[in-house]
C-alpha cells in the first residue's frame, strides 16, 4: 500500500516537472509586439486624454504597458493578439492623421462601445479593474464630443448639388439600372423603397437624417413582439441622407448617401451572426467593400447589441 | 484525497475571481420595442402604415417628423410633381418629440407623440380637386381638427409642398 502511494506520488512529480518545464519552455514562444513611435496621436483636452489612456490606450495605441500577468504565457500569446487586432480598428497614436470628421466618427464609436459596455472588453477589465470607466467619466468624454462636434450650415453648393440629384433621381424614373451586387453575393433588394417606416433617426454626431424601413416578414415579428432573433426573411434598411438646414431650425433631408440592409437567415448567413450585410452608396448604389470580408466590419460595428440580435434599432409599437 | 481537495480549491478560486468580474447585461441592450413613440388614441390611419415621402426635424421644437403616404400619393411625390396631387391621394404625418438613442449617442429617435395630420385629396364633379385636413394631438391622440382645406391653408400648403427624399 505504501509502496503503490509512493509511486503514485513520484508519477506526479514527474509529471509536474515536465509541466514546469513545458510552461517556463514556452515563455521563450514569444510573438513580437512592439511599441512603434507615436506619430500623430489624437488631440484631445487633457481630462479626456486622461480617460482614454487608462481604459483604451493598453491595446488602442502605440504606448502599450503590459502588467507582469499579461507578460506570462499563454496569456501573453492572448495579449499579442488582442493588442495588435485592437491597433487596426483604432489607433490614438495614429487617429491624428484622419480626416476630422473621421477621427470624430472613431471617437464617438468608441464612446458607444464604453457606453453600451462592450469596451473595455470584459476580460481586460477582470484583471484591469482600473480600466473600467465609471459613469463621470463617461459624462466627461460625452460632453467633449456634444460640444466639440461642429454643426455646420448648409452650403449653396451642397443645396444646389441635393437639387441636382433630386432632379437626376426624377429624370431617371423607378426604373432604374440594377445595381451590381455586395462583394458577398446580396442583390439589391430594389423593393425596398416601398417597404414601411419602423423608426427614424436625426445623427447629430455626423449630420445625417435617416429612415428606417421593414419588409412585410419584420413588420409581422414587430407586431408580434418577436424581435430577438428575428424570423428568417426579416429585411431591415437604413436609409441615409444629409442633413439639409434652412437656418430657421428645419432639417429637411438633403443628398441620398446610402442605403444598407440587414437581411435575417440564420443558416445562409451563420458565419456572420445570422445576418447578411450589404450596403450601397450614392444615386450610383455603388455596393460598399471591396472583398466578402468587408462584413466583418459590419459584425464588429454590431458586436455590442449581440444581446439585442446585432440589431441597434427599437422598432416602433404598431405598425399594424 | 488532500489533492482532490487542493484541485477543487483551486478550481474555485479560479472561478470566483473569473466571476466576480462579471456584470449584469447592460438594460440598454435588453430588446425592446419603442413603445413611447406608438400611437394610440383614436388615430383611424396609422400614420406608420404608408410609404416614406420624406422626413424633417424642427429644431426650434425638438420634433421629428415622417411623411408617409398612400399608393397614389406616393408616386406622384416620386415622380417631382410638386403640391398638386392627384385625387385619390392621402398624405400623413406623424410627429414626435425627440429623444436621445439609448443605444446610440450621437443620436435622436422618435419620443412622445405629439400629433398625427392626414391630408386627403378628393375632387368635385367639374373636376376642382378638394382637401381635407385632420389633425390629432394629445395622449391618447384625439382628432383636434378635422376642416376641408383650401389653397390658401398655410398648413395644407405645408404639407403638400414638401419634396420627396430621394431613394434610388
Amino acid at each position: 500500500m505504501a509502496n503503490s502511494s509512493s509511486a503514485y506520488r513520484r508519477i506526479l512529480l514527474r509529471i509536474g516537472i515536465a509541466g514546469v518545464v513545458v510552461f517556463a519552455g514556452l515563455q521563450f514562444v514569444r510573438p513580437e509586439l512592439k511599441n512603434p513611435e507615436v506619430t500623430n496621436e489624437l488631440q484631445a483636452p487633457p481630462e479626456v486624454k486622461d480617460i482614454l489612456r487608462s481604459a483604451c490606450y493598453d491595446c488602442h495605441s502605440n504606448e502599450t504597458k503590459l502588467a507582469w500577468f499579461d507578460q506570462v504565457v499563454p496569456a501573453y500569446w492572448l495579449v499579442v493578439r488582442d493588442v495588435k487586432t485592437a491597433r487596426q480598428h483604432l489607433n490614438f497614436s495614429e487617429l491624428g492623421a484622419q480626416p476630422a470628421a473621421k477621427q470624430r466618427a472613431m471617437l464617438y464609436e468608441a464612446i458607444n462601445q464604453v457606453q453600451l459596455g462592450a469596451m473595455p472588453l470584459a476580460a481586460y477589465r477582470r484583471m484591469h479593474p482600473e480600466a473600467h470607466v465609471s459613469e463621470s467619466e463617461l459624462a466627461v468624454l460625452r460632453h467633449y464630443l456634444e460640444t466639440s462636434t461642429p454643426q455646420p450650415e448648409v452650403s449653396a453648393a451642397e443645396v444646389s448639388a441635393a437639387e441636382k440629384q433630386f432632379s437626376d433621381w426624377v429624370a431617371a424614373g423607378p426604373a432604374s439600372a440594377k445595381p451590381p451586387a455586395a462583394p458577398n453575393g446580396i442583390e439589391f433588394p430594389a423593393d425596398y423603397r416601398n417597404w414601411t417606416p419602423i423608426s427614424s433617426t436625426d445623427r447629430f454626431d455626423n449630420q445625417s437624417l435617416r429612415v428606417i424601413l421593414g419588409n412585410d416578414t419584420a413588420l409581422k415579428a414587430i407586431a408580434e413582439n418577436h424581435i430577438n432573433p428575428w424570423p428568417d426573411g426579416s429585411i431591415l434598411a437604413k436609409v441615409a441622407w444629409t442633413q439639409q438646414k434652412d437656418g430657421q431650425g428645419m432639417v429637411r433631408t438633403g443628398a441620398f448617401q446610402h442605403v444598407e440592409f440587414m437581411i435575417r437567415d440564420s443558416r445562409k448567413y451563420a458565419s456572420t451572426k445570422g445576418w447578411g450585410w450589404a450596403r450601397w452608396r450614392g444615386t450610383g448604389l455603388k455596393p460598399y467593400g471591396d472583398r466578402p470580408s468587408f462584413s466583418d466590419e459590419c459584425v464588429g460595428c454590431h458586436e455590442p447589441v449581440q444581446g439585442n440580435d446585432y440589431v441597434y434599432t427599437a422598432p416602433i409599437r404598431g405598425q399594424r | 484525497m488532500r489533492l482532490r481537495n487542493r484541485f477543487a480549491t483551486v478550481f474555485t478560486a479560479v472561478a470566483a475571481v473569473l466571476l466576480s468580474g462579471c456584470t449584469a447585461p447592460n438594460p440598454l441592450i435588453a430588446t425592446h420595442l419603442n413603445e413611447t413613440a406608438a400611437f394610440g388614441g383614436g388615430v383611424k390611419l396609422n400614420p406608420l402604415q404608408g410609404k416614406v415621402i420624406t422626413s424633417w426635424v424642427d429644431r426650434r421644437t425638438a420634433a421629428m417628423s415622417t411623411l408617409t403616404g398612400n399608393e397614389t400619393a406616393v408616386r406622384y411625390a416620386r415622380a417631382g410633381g410638386g403640391p398638386a396631387y392627384p385625387a385619390g391621394s392621402t398624405l400623413s404625418l406623424a410627429t414626435w418629440g425627440q429623444v436621445e438613442d439609448g443605444r446610440w449617442f450621437g443620436a435622436r429617435i422618435p419620443g412622445a407623440p405629439r400629433s398625427v395630420e392626414i391630408v386627403t385629396v378628393s375632387q368635385d364633379a367639374n373636376g376642382q380637386r378638394l382637401y381635407s385636413y385632420q389633425k390629432y394631438e394629445g395622449a391618447p391622440l384625439k382628432r383636434v381638427v378635422s376642416r376641408e382645406a383650401g389653397p390658401a391653408d398655410e398648413r395644407l400648403q405645408f404639407l403638400i409642398s414638401q419634396r420627396a427624399s430621394v431613394l434610388p
